[in-house]
């Protein structure tokens, strides 16, 4: 293996521990998020349920954020995974039981192929973008598997779409902004991610 | 109500829930419904110490049953009986691993994950130092909150956010220089701090919760 290459995969401590403590930060974001997000989504499915993807997005962030500012393969989805669990594990966890695991894994999942397809080189906006869209058409698959199983097709097409766009914007454009103003606040020196 | 559910490893308390959700997708029809929620709402009596935690869990996990039941309903064809068996298979993906995760204890969870899945060493320690911060992000939230209200800074939960996020990546940082200095990166043999065991009831639950998620698919053949 080449020195470039080892570079980029190598993982140092800082990459490690980055990972796993951007993954319980997130999962505490997530855990208060969930709590907002059944109402939201209760709500929602007394009006069409489908457009409560519209806001799923933001489940999508931690891998993109991972992704982006570790800059390892593997980084998106271990973020995504840990944040997961970390949900699932404080204070009586989520309404979703250890489900969100599976979901976190399919999410990391999406958001880790986009870095990997383009050979961990590329973070800037559409990269980050595109990473966002895929956790969401990753995702919404689950849900269609998992939750949404007796939908019309045109229904599940719809929640599809809404999920692809929140991916896109929240998860994707939200966080590529959140990485570049964490390098503007001085946060990611240590990181490649500081040039954001 | 045994409390056995207290006395199991964390892998296992995960694979119940994570089990209980992958079989999930097998839950068709009311009958297997019923029997699936039966047999798990058994398997919880028997297992918990107390009615009070999975009876907090129900009630949260009632909100996306609700959900998805309703709008399957409304989006699936109008079907009552449809609508009840989503609602159902709901509480079946969600309601055994909430009740099992709420018995996790954190601190042996990264001496599993090296010990009994292999998970990389330098990886499990990295994840058992963070898990150890759980307690800290909550404290270091709480701080955000008195500092800004002190200060008279408006509480937006995306600013509080993102003071979480740089407090995290700077604490992830020092940690990471205070583990080096410690030969973290370049040790040759690692050692734990306790040894990962699997006791018997940790082998019988485990198999336990394969053969619950397994039932709703085995129902399902038997019936075709």
């Amino acid at each position: 293996m080449n020195s470039a290459l080892t570079s980029t995969t190598r993982y140092r401590t800082i990459d490690l521990v980055t990972i796993a403590m951007l993954g319980v930060a997130f999962g505490v974001i997530f855990w208060g998020w969930g709590k907002l997000y059944d109402v939201i989504d209760l709500g929602a499915a007394v009006g069409f349920k489908p457009a409560a993807a519209l806001l799923a997005g933001m489940w999508l962030i931690a891998g993109v954020v991972g992704g982006l500012v570790v800059r390892r393969p593997g980084a998106a989805l271990a973020t995504e995974l840990i944040a997961a669990l970390v949900s699932m594990i404080v204070l009586g966890g989520t309404s979703w039981g250890a489900s969100v695991l599976l979901s976190g894994l399919v999410q990391g999942l999406g958001a880790e192929l986009v870095f990997a397809v383009f050979l961990y080189r590329r973070y800037d906006l559409p990269t980050a973008m595109l990473s966002g869209a895929l956790a969401a058409v990753f995702a919404a698959f689950y849900e269609w598997k998992y939750y949404f199983v007796d939908w019309d097709l045109t229904w599940r097409l719809a929640h599809l779409g809404f999920f692809t766009v929140s991916g896109l914007l929240i998860a994707g454009a939200g966080g590529w902004l959140l990485v570049r103003s964490l390098a503007r606040a001085g946060a990611l020196d240590s990181f490649p991610a500081r040039r954001s | 109500m045994t409390g056995l559910l207290t006395r199991l490893n964390p892998l296992v308390l995960l694979a119940i829930g994570l089990t209980a959700a992958l079989g999930s997708p097998a839950v068709r029809t009311l009958p297997i419904a019923l029997a699936a929620v039966t047999t798990y709402v058994v398997f919880v009596v028997l297992t918990v110490p107390s009615w009070r935690y999975p009876a907090l869990c129900l009630a949260v996990v009632l909100l996306p049953m609700a959900s998805v039941a309703w709008s399957t309903w409304l989006l699936g064809g109008r079907d009552a009986e449809v609508a009840a068996v989503a609602g159902l298979r709901t509480f079946v993906l969600a309601w055994p691993g909430a009740v099992a995760a709420g018995y996790i204890d954190v601190a042996r969870l990264g001496d599993y994950l090296a010990q009994s899945l292999r998970v990389p060493g330098r990886f499990a320690a990295a994840l058992s130092a963070a898990l150890q911060r759980v307690a800290g992000a909550w404290r270091t939230w709480h701080d955000l909150e008195r500092s800004r209200r002190a200060r008279a800074l408006p509480r937006r939960p995306w600013s509080m956010a993102f003071a979480l996020l740089v407090h995290t990546i700077r604490d992830a940082t020092r940690t990471s220089i205070a583990m080096d200095a410690r030969g973290f990166a370049s040790a040759g043999r690692r050692t734990w701090a306790e040894p990962a065991t699997w006791t018997r009831s940790d082998v019988s639950v485990l198999v336990t919760a394969v053969l619950l998620a397994l039932l709703p698919t085995a129902l399902h053949l038997i019936s075709h």
